[in-house]
């Protein structure tokens, strides 16, 4: 009962996950391939890294507002004090949201809309999305700036000083770091979601092997 | 005689004794559970109608937590589930169970119906059983719909205004009735805040009761079982029948091991891939609903997709919503349609399978094609196997009638 039970539960899943996968591939709809962005979100050094470049280079316009900067702190390993003063200069306090300085309507005067909120980018495009999106600038031949993912986007291309300052190597470190900062506030318990999940699964395996052996125990007296 | 003497020597006192008195507590109790017979042959298929019933635990639990930082407010909405998402204590954990949970539904239901057509179990004397199920599937549908537009994200508000711009296509009537629906002119707060209202009280309330029922019946008539035969016609001395086995303890500690094995493969959705490749939770529902902006492309959640593709294969709108409507509400007639004797797959004829099997392809790849955007070649195929799906049951009480089946085996079998 056990083996034909986990076989059909296994062909059952396997079917779930083709159709999901059929259909992850035929979404997309944009004319060029993604880069694959290697980010991880348990490396805080890597985040800290990103946090500093996401409010010095994104936040003059963006926000990321459904995330407080106590929170950013503590998952980042920060103390209060700590985030405070590298995030926002000692003009905050730790409770307040991660909100742009632009005034209300200066984007929308200058670039003719206003710069989203970035809290869930990462969710909503995906990690490759943003990360080709911000290394995809190029020049064009009047010496205007354009971008390869977002033709005719209104964002300047506000790391070109950072890719004329540093190396290959540093560019795609800054630009890793910045998408992994990213990743992490579409989905700030993301860790704790991962490392809550194997105790869950472990204790359900345990659970279940005590479960099948007591079924086991009231069947014997089931004549086949 | 030795069953009536144990019955009297365990005769209750105390506490027990007294609720006994004024509630029959231990009628009930044996009536559906310790003195239910259900067949002993029971096979995996069995599992789904006891996950069906988890499932809906899972979900009132999670959900009346989620309804106490939810705000139904097209202001406040969104904002309120990233808050839920970031701010609540498990707020995350909480949300993910009752996602996983709304896809763990229909998964659970899709396999629970297709036990009941293989094995027959909507047949003479399961009608009111099948039909009760039916009702709590339509049920289900509005309730997904309802709540999947409480996030109120692009894909909350876009598919929203596919459904319900559905009932505008209804002659003379439609556009008023759509906008009674809405309670405006378009998707709106006072949309949301009904929905709310239905979401959480009105169809969860009419979902226990049908489930109750379905239940209740399924005890008058007894459960079916893989060789579709009645085990009622074998009984013992004491009324028990030789091919049944007591509910408790034997499917309650069976079912125990079902729900834990089933409890893992939700707990890996939930802490693994919660999005569910981005069927579970689309990715452009990230995204504020903005009245202003239609997304490029509206799919509905996954479990919609088959009904949404009858309804795009069909050119004209209001004829397509009939289809859609009618490729559910033919599925209330299967006990009629079918007119083999014989319940089970396993003594059924070939004309049976072989029309088994083109309903489940059809639905399957219906399920695919209703997912990506509208071609030429995904229109032509999604005509198709919509004639091929109606075609299931056409046939079906042609063949059926006239069937040639196996010999049926009087008692059950491993």
């Amino acid at each position: 009962m056990i083996k034909k039970s986990i076989r059909n539960w296994a062909l059952v899943s396997l079917t779930l996950m083709f159709g999901a996968t059929l259909n992850v591939h035929a979404a997309g709809g944009y004319n060029i391939e993604f880069e694959r962005v290697n980010n991880d979100v348990r490396d805080k050094e890597s985040l800290q890294r990103g946090a500093v470049h996401f409010v010095n280079y994104c936040m003059a316009c963006h926000s990321a507002e459904l995330n407080r900067y106590n929170r950013v702190a503590r998952d980042l390993g920060w103390t209060d004090d700590e985030v405070i003063a590298k995030l926002t200069y000692n003009t905050l306090t730790p409770v307040d949201m991660m909100v742009t300085t632009m005034e209300p309507g200066v984007s929308e005067d200058l670039f003719g809309i206003q710069a989203p909120d970035l809290s869930l980018m990462s969710r909503l495009k995906g990690n490759d999305y943003i990360y080709t999106f911000i290394r995809g600038y190029y020049q064009q031949e009047d010496g205007s700036w354009n971008n390869s993912v977002l033709e005719g986007t209104s964002m300047p291309n506000v790391l070109e000083g950072v890719r004329r300052h540093s190396t290959e190597a540093e560019f795609d470190q800054f630009t890793t770091d910045l998408v992994n900062f990213m990743d992490y506030i579409g989905e700030p318990s993301k860790v704790q979601r991962w490392d809550l999940g194997w105790k869950v699964i472990a204790f359900l395996l345990v659970l279940l092997l005590l479960t099948y052996l007591l079924k086991k125990e009231y069947w014997r007296d089931i004549k086949k | 005689m030795s069953e009536l003497q144990t019955t009297k020597t365990n005769e209750p006192g105390g506490l027990l004794k007294w609720v006994d008195d004024r509630y029959p507590l231990i009628d009930t109790w044996n009536k559906h559970v310790a003195q239910y017979y259900a067949p002993k042959n029971f096979n995996f298929w069995y599992f789904f109608g006891s996950f069906a019933l988890l499932t809906l635990v899972i979900m009132i639990v999670s959900g009346i937590w989620l309804t106490m930082s939810y705000k139904p407010d097209a202001e406040l909405a969104f904002n309120s589930v990233e808050y839920i998402m970031r701010d609540v204590e498990w707020g995350w954990l909480i949300r993910y169970i009752h996602t996983t949970g709304a896809s763990a539904f229909f998964i659970v239901i899709y396999l629970h119906m297709t036990r009941a057509l293989l094995y027959g179990s909507y047949k003479e004397p399961r009608e009111l059983v099948w039909l009760i199920g039916m009702l709590i599937f339509v049920v289900l549908m509005a309730e997904a719909f309802f709540g999947y537009m409480l996030p109120w994200g692009q894909m909350s508000y876009w598919g929203a205004q596919v459904i319900i711009g559905l009932f505008s296509t209804i002659p003379f009537v439609g556009p008023e009735l759509a906008v009674w629906i809405r309670g405006d002119f378009i998707i709106s707060d006072a949309t949301l805040n009904r929905f709310f209202a239905l979401h959480v009280i009105a169809l969860p309330l009419v979902l226990v009761i049908l489930v109750f029922m379905h239940i209740v019946a399924l005890h008058k008539v007894g459960s079916n079982n893989p060789d579709g035969i009645d085990i009622k016609k074998h009984k013992d001395e004491n009324g028990v029948p030789l091919d049944g086995i007591a509910f408790h303890p034997y499917y309650t500690v069976k079912d125990s091991f079902g729900a834990v094995l089933f409890l893992i493969f939700f707990a890996v959705i939930v802490f693994y891939a919660p999005d569910g490749g981005g069927h579970f939770i689309e990715a452009p529902n990230f995204e504020p609903a903005d009245p202003l902006k239609t997304p490029d492309h509206i799919a509905p959640v996954w479990y919609f997709t088959p009904f949404y593709a009858i309804l795009r294969a069909v050119p004209e709108p209001f004829l397509g919503v009939v289809a859609m409507g009618l490729s559910i509400a033919v599925l209330f007639a299967m006990p009629w349609l079918d007119r083999c004797k014989v319940r089970s797959i396993r003594y059924r004829g070939n004309s049976y399978k072989i029309l088994l099997a083109i309903l489940f392809i059809s639905f399957i790849v219906l399920g695919v094609l209703g997912a990506l955007p509208s071609t030429p070649l995904y229109t032509k195929l999604a005509q198709v196997f919509t004639i091929l799906y109606f075609a299931f049951f056409i046939i079906l009480p042609f063949t059926s009638a006239h069937e040639k089946t196996k010999p049926v085996p009087e008692r059950v079998t491993a």
